[in-house]
């Protein structure tokens, strides 16, 4: 019996075609990979709806967006630049002063996210808005008085 | 001069760690998958403050043409008629995830007025945050 001395078929996995496949696997997540615009705003709404916002005309500052994108603070027409300046006393001697930004139903929304954008920068500049609220046309309806 | 008969090395490539890597490419692009759920067209509005949406999210979307598109995050989205529509759909989402986020997906450009009606359903249906997606602003062309 001399039969496996001559033929010794070495053991081995066979691995040369493992990259073929591997890089099929690679080339299908590349393209199915979307690193698409994941980020934005955050939005946070009033946690409990049965207490309804509260909406103080007198003691806050209203932020009106016009229909031509212009913005309106307290009836004086500003520039998106000059909001935080205009703030900034105001919230100095009242830190929770509310900010209301009230937007004409015909308003770019784009004008909405840049006003909010620029209040939420407030805090990188020393000037932070705590009290910042969009009320819907229906809480408008509703409570605004 | 007979130097290289004695000893001659086979030609070959080294591809014992090739297997290796391509795994690692392969984990690295699993990971970061992410199927998109919504594949509107539309104008983000611009901001310099971006804040990383959660996976998952639910979207909705509204082109400038005023079409509204809602997904659950899971499954691809799908047109609604209305404003309505978005209210029981979001409903049915909280329902199911009380703490599920919502990414409202806007044109630029499209009439506050949709927008407010969008956002008021999410609120109706006791959703508790709403990430409005944007694309980064650069610093140079800041103001509006």
């Amino acid at each position: 019996m001399k039969k496996n001395v001559l033929r010794k078929v070495t053991d081995e996995i066979p691995t040369s075609s493992m990259a073929d496949i591997t890089f099929l696997l690679i080339v299908y997540f590349m393209v199915t990979t979307t690193f698409a615009a994941t980020r934005g705003l955050d939005f946070a709404l009033p946690k409990d709806d049965d207490t309804p916002p509260v909406i103080e005309k007198e003691e806050s500052v209203l932020i009106e967006i016009q229909p031509s994108g212009e913005y309106v603070v307290d009836s004086r027409p500003m520039k998106l630049d000059e909001i935080l300046d205009y703030l900034k006393p105001k919230l100095e001697r009242n830190p929770l002063k509310p900010v209301i930004i009230r937007p004409d139903p015909n308003a770019p929304y784009g004008a909405m996210v840049d006003v909010f954008d620029e209040l939420r920068q407030g805090a990188e500049r020393g000037i932070e808005v705590k009290n910042i609220s969009v009320p819907t046309q229906r809480e408008i309806d509703a409570f605004w008085y | 001069m007979r130097l290289q008969a004695k000893y001659k090395q086979k030609p070959n490539i080294p591809t014992a760690s090739m297997a290796d890597i391509v795994f690692l490419l392969i984990i690295f692009f699993m990971v970061t998958l992410s199927f998109e759920v919504d594949k509107t067209q539309v104008a983000l509005p611009q901001t310099q403050l971006r804040f990383e949406i959660p996976k998952k999210a639910a979207y909705v979307s509204i082109t400038d043409g005023g079409q509204i598109r809602v997904s659950d995050g899971e499954e691809i989205s799908v047109q609604v008629p209305g404003v309505e529509d978005v209210l029981s759909f979001a409903a049915g989402v909280i329902a199911l995830d009380p703490h599920k986020e919502f990414v409202l997906k806007a044109d630029k450009t499209v009439p506050y007025r949709s927008v407010d009606r969008v956002i008021d359903a999410l609120k109706q249906a006791k959703v508790e945050v709403i990430y409005l997606l944007s694309e980064q602003e650069r610093t140079d062309s800041s103001g509006a």
